[in-house]
């Protein structure tokens, strides 16, 4: 007897249906076959699945089964198959049989355990939204059948029936009518990302004033942004606080993260939605594919991890060339594509870059007390390793110098400090300006600006063209740096509520130029 | 690489050229040097000599940018080592002053061994008037080279700075050259927790080398050098080199507003930014010359 399951594979992040067909044969030798490009885990789902039926207190036939997932062209991998596999087994040994329309057409998603239990499962988000697309049939609401510690990831998705699956027995019972499986409730996005507390609150770092207000600029028109400064000033509080001075993810925004968590597999058991901007601070040991994305069936790397959120590169210039090069693609077009063998993948990888070095390579050029033991060349060496294309696409150059503690305790009162909380606020307002200003232009910040824009909505009075005509001369900027100049500057002047940049405007952002 | 390379002659101790001052050293004295450059006739009659530390400090740089200046407003040519530091930082400053400057090297003029940075320099100073020395030709530079050199450097000058010098150190050796060849020794005190102040201080304490320090006057009236209404921030600077956050916080302003006007004092010239710290130029500080 042949017997259709639908089953969701996806490719990045793209769901694409699976039929999953199992035919047990009337007659031939026992034994059971999987084919349709089936990667090694799916391989094994044959031990697994046996002994998972022979285990919940049912039969596995003793017959010839065959087994084909379609479509036949597309590599399939890892654990999710082990639960339409066995449902189909046992519908076509007439172990479950589904008289009531209602159940017809689930789809069913799912590693099993030995046991017959099911494990988590990454991408079952991909399947709640994939069910929602695709309702076969009209008067019911599309169901999927999910691990039950994954399944909360699917409850976002709002018009479908999603049934926390415990395991084989359970599922077959549900299955049968014997006893039913409630379907969990729908979880309100909206509700889940208000009141999302901030991690790091900027008013807990002392001193550093012209770096918060450079990570206030950043947020605010979506710079990004380098800091300098010697080991032990805080530039890594700085930048893990930029995050929550961001707007609150909207509810699309949420799912678009959550989506890239769910096929990482990287959400917590149980969790349902990334409710905060990512933070994603990897290594300078990372390679290549690390950080951009990778693998034959290729998985989402650091920098899509960090979609809407901040990516934060500490030690900038230990990373290789090769990787710093890998950003460039997202940086410009806010997503990455990765090819390889098995598959040409696009992730979204639209975040905001800060990014921190020592201003040599021992970190003390400049320290106060601290001697710095490097050489002129070794600097020259040190900061020559992040010229170029990236340099050139961060917008905000800062100092973070050593704070002496003794100094700020006499003149700094904490409670005078701004919280993320406030700056936030700011930052929202801003961006809502900008969204206004650009809503015929399909981009959102001002950091998004091209060259016609930046003419179009950064244009200058006499005396502020003239300031920046001055600096480009005096400092040696490049064309590019000069673009880069009014864009903050265009920033700075929404931040100030005004229309026109001014010269103070443009002579605030002079501060935040390239240092070489 | 854009620079041609310079041409290459040889005086002996018979030629006219041939500094006087040279054979105070006596047997130890070169038996000929090589050059590049325009040797000009009165180019060692008032000469002095600038060492200081391959890591020069912030402070030190400092030293350089006030003291340069006024030796070469008093005509005198500056000699130092052509390394990288505080030699090429006083050679450039001299450059920039307008003066002539003398590059002593530590290794063959013609030695293969030379980085093209340093080549590069070479020809600048020659463009601007000054010459490149070495006493051989092709001898690669080693521990011993430079010591030698070192030895030429004080022969050549009447008098000898000394910036910064870690207790054992070139700077040093130089000064204790200068010493035994009666040559007037200055050098400049540093902070006591710097180890290339080390050697400079210790000199003074021994009483041999003279404590430089700038000339006084006048610090306290920079007359109106600010056409606007900066005096605040400007009062600040003269007495400490500050960043911009101490700035912010001592006139209790928001660093956005000390940022924007910091900025239009750069432009004008008023003050300086080096490595995020703000001072005010060497010539602000002091009296409008003469």
């Amino acid at each position: 007897m042949l017997v259709k399951v639908r089953s969701v594979a996806y490719v990045g992040l793209v769901p694409v249906p699976v039929e999953v067909e199992v035919d047990v044969a009337a007659q031939g030798f026992p034994g059971m076959t999987v084919v349709g490009l089936a990667g090694k885990a799916v391989e094994e789902a044959r031990e697994r699945v046996k002994t998972a039926i022979n285990n919940s207190g049912m039969d596995f036939p003793p017959k010839k089964i065959t087994v084909n997932l379609a479509p036949a062209d597309l590599p399939k991998d890892g654990g999710a198959y082990d639960l339409p596999i066995a449902v189909g087994i046992l519908m076509a040994s007439g172990q479950i049989q589904i008289s009531n329309d209602k159940f017809t057409n689930g789809i069913y998603y799912g590693e099993l355990s030995l046991d017959g239990s099911l494990r988590a499962t990454k991408g079952v988000l991909l399947v709640g939204l994939y069910a929602k697309q695709k309702s076969p049939v009209p008067n019911h609401k599309p169901q999927i059948y999910v691990p039950i510690e994954s399944a909360n990831e699917a409850a976002v998705v709002e018009g479908i029936n999603v049934f926390p699956v415990r395991n084989l027995k359970e599922l077959a019972d549900h299955l049968n009518e014997v006893k039913l499986i409630e379907p969990l409730n729908h979880l309100d996005v909206e509700e889940m990302v208000e009141g999302s507390p901030v991690d790091f609150d900027l008013a807990e770092v002392a001193g550093q004033e012209q770096a918060k207000r450079a990570l206030t600029i950043a947020a605010a028109g979506g710079h990004n942004l380098l800091m300098w400064g010697p080991p032990g000033t805080g530039k890594t509080m700085l930048a893990r606080a930029m995050p929550g001075i961001l707007p609150p993810l909207s509810p699309a925004e949420a799912l678009e993260v959550t989506r890239i968590y769910s096929v990482a597999g990287l959400l917590e058991t149980g969790e349902s939605l990334m409710r905060r901007r990512p933070f994603r601070s990897p290594h300078h040991g990372i390679s290549a594919a690390g950080m951009v994305g990778g693998g034959t069936n290729p998985l989402p790397g650091e920098v899509s991890l960090a979609h809407l959120g901040v990516l934060f590169l500490d030690e900038m210039a230990e990373f290789p060339r090769s990787v710093l090069e890998g950003l460039r693609q997202p940086m410009e077009d806010g997503r990455v594509g990765i090819v390889r063998a098995a598959a040409h993948v696009e992730y979204p990888a639209s975040f905001s870059l800060v990014a921190a070095v020592n201003p040599c390579p021992c970190g003390y050029l400049g320290h106060p007390h601290k001697e710095c033991k490097c050489t002129e060349k070794q600097i020259r060496k040190y900061r020559a390793r992040m010229s170029g294309p990236i340099l050139d696409r961060i917008d905000l150059h800062v100092n973070v110098p050593m704070v002496e503690i003794e100094k700020l305790q006499i003149t700094n009162d904490k409670s005078q400090n701004a919280s993320s909380k406030e700056i936030r606020d700011k930052v929202v307002a801003v961006r809502k300006m900008q969204e206004k200003r650009f809503l015929e232009e399909g981009i959102f910040t001002n950091s998004q600006m091209r060259n016609k824009q930046v003419k179009k909505f950064g244009q200058l009075d006499a005396e502020t063209g003239r300031l920046l005509r001055l600096a480009v001369e005096k400092f040696d900027l490049s064309a590019r740096a000069y673009f880069r100049l009014i864009k903050v500057a265009r920033t700075i002047a929404d931040l100030a509520g005004e229309e026109n940049i001014r010269t103070r405007h443009m002579a605030e952002a002079l501060q935040y130029k390239q240092i070489t | 690489m854009g620079y041609t390379i310079f041409v290459i002659r040889k005086v002996r101790p018979e030629d006219r050229l041939w500094p006087k001052k040279i054979g105070n050293l006596g047997r130890g004295a070169p038996k000929q040097l090589w050059y590049g450059g325009k040797w000009g006739d009165r180019l060692f009659e008032k000469c002095a000599a600038v060492v200081g530390s391959r890591r020069m400090t912030e402070y030190g740089r400092r030293v350089l940018e006030k003291l340069v200046p006024m030796l070469v407003n008093g005509g005198w040519t500056i000699v130092s080592g052509m390394m990288y530091g505080t030699d090429q930082y006083a050679h450039r400053l001299t450059m920039d002053c307008g003066g002539k400057t003398v590059g002593v090297l530590g290794y063959g003029i013609k030695y293969q061994g030379i980085m093209n940075d340093d080549l590069g320099f070479m020809n600048m100073i020659i463009d601007s008037g000054g010459l490149i020395l070495s006493e051989w030709e092709d001898q690669a530079g080693t521990l011993w080279t430079f010591p030698m050199r070192d030895r030429i450097m004080a022969a050549l000058a009447q008098e000898i700075y000394v910036t910064e010098a870690a207790i054992k150190s070139g700077a040093l050796i130089t000064a204790e050259w200068g010493k035994k060849l009666g040559r007037k020794v200055w050098a400049v005190p540093g902070p006591i927790t710097s180890r290339v102040s080390e050697g400079t201080n210790k000199i003074i304490t021994e009483g041999w080398a003279t404590m430089w320090v700038p000339e006084m006057e006048d610090q306290k009236a920079p007359g109106r050098l600010s056409d606007s209404n900066n005096t605040d921030i400007y009062s600040l600077l003269q007495n400490e080199t500050l960043k911009i956050d101490e700035i912010a916080r001592k006139l209790s302003m928001q660093v956005a507003e000390v940022g924007s006007r910091l900025t239009m004092m750069q432009m004008t010239g008023e003050v300086e930014e080096k490595n995020g710290k703000y001072y005010l130029p060497v010539n602000r500080q002091r009296a409008p010359d003469k």
